[in-house]
């Protein structure tokens, strides 16, 4: 199967590329927009290892959780369109280090470990989800019942907090 | 083959939604309008709004032709006229129309005018509010069919069809159907009286025309998608199947764009009070009636 | 092999480029993008081990959906406490806010 490494490398080097890209930009809704872009080339890659549903969702909740970036964005930043020459950044050189440091710590470990046998396939799209949905309903229950109280609990949290109080 | 098929499918269901909101919109039935007055738009000069987003301001009318055309690329017309048969199909439609508010945000954005800004920023309340109201009745009818893909979901109703086993599903997701394509009285993007034409308003020439074009391939694919969910697809006695699938698309499509010209436009604010306050429960309502039938149906 | 050591590059770039953004910025919206690239890395990961390594257990999926929510968990809070300090103070820049009082 040739193309799934070069549909693996393709969608990698956009994320790559538009991921550097949110850092580079002024305009503060382009920063946003890149780092949709990235996460959507990561959904590409999911599709691309065959997780099908992992992709869908990723492209999906992505698009999204974005845009609610950009908003957040425009209402709290002081110059959301980026026309004003201001730099936005402190400590550039250290974290470029650190961010360097963790790179490579990331890529030895990828490359150096032997990883032993390739699994030759993985199980059709329709057989994940209905896996998926199994083990989520069977094993990783608690793990998920948790995962959605705490994100019901955030979500009221978050809107007690920005409510603010009562004169 | 199939996939040119269906492209031609795509287009000639646009022309006939763009004659029929005409028909809705001003009471005279005239099918040659929609042609002219694309053939017009290409003619016209194009604009670029001084210190446009160009990134933005180009990309905006492509990306929601290119997010329309995807939902379309999962839609089954028949059995076997399908162009990709994805079996998240159902989820996929879902994410395919999520582009459309990434789109409509470039385009509120990307134009630097203040009309387009706010029509832009008032789309995404309105994602807020229907977002949650696409995605449940989603669920449930994949709960029926057990399985998300759309030609199993088709042929899961060949009893009866999931309108008639859930009439709040099927309430709930026309309504978030026509805010999706930003038709009255969910028109707040565009909202012509008040904001000029919004999000479109600073488009002219080919641009516009892609605009437009794009959002009547919208309007088709959510009516295809409706009919797939709750009116049972292709199903039906007498006519080949692709038959049933265009009358069923076209009558969701003139009743999305008949239906809301007698009630005025509704503010974010009350949307999003109404969609949260009492669409949310009844889209739960909905989840645990249709569990409980599936389970007693079992039994 | 190869598919498999592309992915994990790719994550480890991704990582690297968010870690520099959630050090080198200043302000509350632009760090928690740098978080999110570095989840994203790490999803990436999570997915390439599944596919390649154990396609059999979901739990590697699983683990990506968890991630996912947690992400969103994240952002939600992040955006709640950055609208109760814009409130406060007028400006969400980590800078101002490294002492805690007032």
């Amino acid at each position: 199967m040739i193309w799934q490494p070069l549909a693996v490398a393709f969608f990698g080097g956009i994320a790559v590329w538009f991921g550097v890209a949110v850092f580079r930009t002024r305009s503060m809704v382009r920063s946003a927009l890149s780092l949709l872009a990235s996460m959507a080339a990561i959904g590409g890659m999911f599709l691309a290892m065959e997780a099908e549903f992992l992709g869908v969702l990723q492209l999906m909740m992505m698009a999204t959780e974005m845009a609610i970036m950009a908003v957040f964005m425009v209402m709290y930043m002081m110059d959301p369109g980026g026309l004003g020459q201001m730099d936005m950044s402190h400590q550039k050189r250290s974290s470029l280090a650190a961010g360097a440091l963790g790179g490579l710590a990331a890529l030895g470990v990828a490359l150096l470990v032997d990883w032993g046998p390739i699994a030759p396939a993985a199980p059709t799209a329709g057989e994940q989800t209905r896996a998926l949905g199994i083990e989520m309903m069977t094993r990783s229950l608690m793990i998920f019942e948790t995962a959605a109280v705490t994100i019901l609990v955030a979500m009221i949290a978050a809107v007690a907090v920005a409510i603010g109080r009562r004169r | 083959m199939t996939t040119v098929a269906l492209t031609l499918v795509l287009l000639v269901g646009a022309y006939l939604v763009a004659v029929l909101e005409g028909w809705t919109a001003t009471g005279r039935f005239r099918p040659a309008a929609p042609l002219v007055a694309g053939l017009a738009l290409f003619g016209r000069e194009s604009l670029v709004p001084r210190r446009a987003d160009r990134i933005l301001f180009e990309t905006a009318p492509v990306l929601l032709l290119v997010s329309a055309v995807l939902a379309a690329a999962v839609l089954p017309l028949a059995p076997d006229l399908v162009v990709v048969d994805l079996a998240t199909g159902a989820l996929f439609v879902n994410a395919a129309w999520a582009y459309v508010m990434v789109a409509l945000v470039m385009a509120g954005w990307g134009p630097n005018g203040a009309y387009a800004m706010v029509a832009g920023w008032r789309f995404l309340g309105q994602l807020v509010a229907y977002a949650m109201l696409i995605v449940m009745p989603i669920a449930t009818v994949g709960m029926r069919a057990e399985s998300l893909a759309m030609t199993a979901i088709v042929r899961s109703q060949e009893s009866w069809w999931n309108a008639a086993t859930q009439p709040l599903g099927f309430v709930l997701f026309l309504l978030a159907a026509m805010a999706v394509a930003f038709l009255p009285p969910f028109d707040l993007p565009t909202a012509p009286g008040e904001l000029a034409e919004g999000v479109a308003g600073e488009y002219t020439g080919v641009r516009l025309a892609v605009f437009r074009l794009a959002r009547l391939v919208l309007v088709v694919t959510l009516a295809a998608a409706v009919a797939v969910f709750y009116l049972g697809g292709w199903l039906g006695p007498g006519l080949p199947p692709w038959v049933w699938s265009a009358v069923k698309t076209l009558a969701v499509a003139a009743a999305m764009l008949g239906a809301g010209r007698f009630v005025p436009r509704i503010r974010t604010e009350h949307l999003l009070e109404w969609t949260w306050k009492l669409g949310i429960p009844l889209a739960l309502m909905n989840i645990l009636w249709v569990a409980l039938t599936l389970w007693l149906g079992d039994r | 092999m190869t598919t498999l050591l592309i992915a994990l590059v790719v994550g480890a770039v991704l990582f690297a480029v968010g870690l520099y953004g959630a050090l080198s910025q200043t302000n509350l919206v632009m760090i928690m993008m740098g978080v999110e690239l570095m989840l994203g890395a790490a999803m990436v990961n999570l997915v390439a081990f599944w596919r390649f390594l154990h396609p059999g257990a979901f739990s590697g999926q699983f683990f990506v959906l968890v991630v996912m929510t947690v992400m969103a968990i994240e952002a939600d809070v992040g955006f709640g406490l950055g609208t109760g300090r814009f409130r406060a103070k007028g400006s969400v820049e980590m800078e101002e806010a490294a002492e805690l009082k007032g």
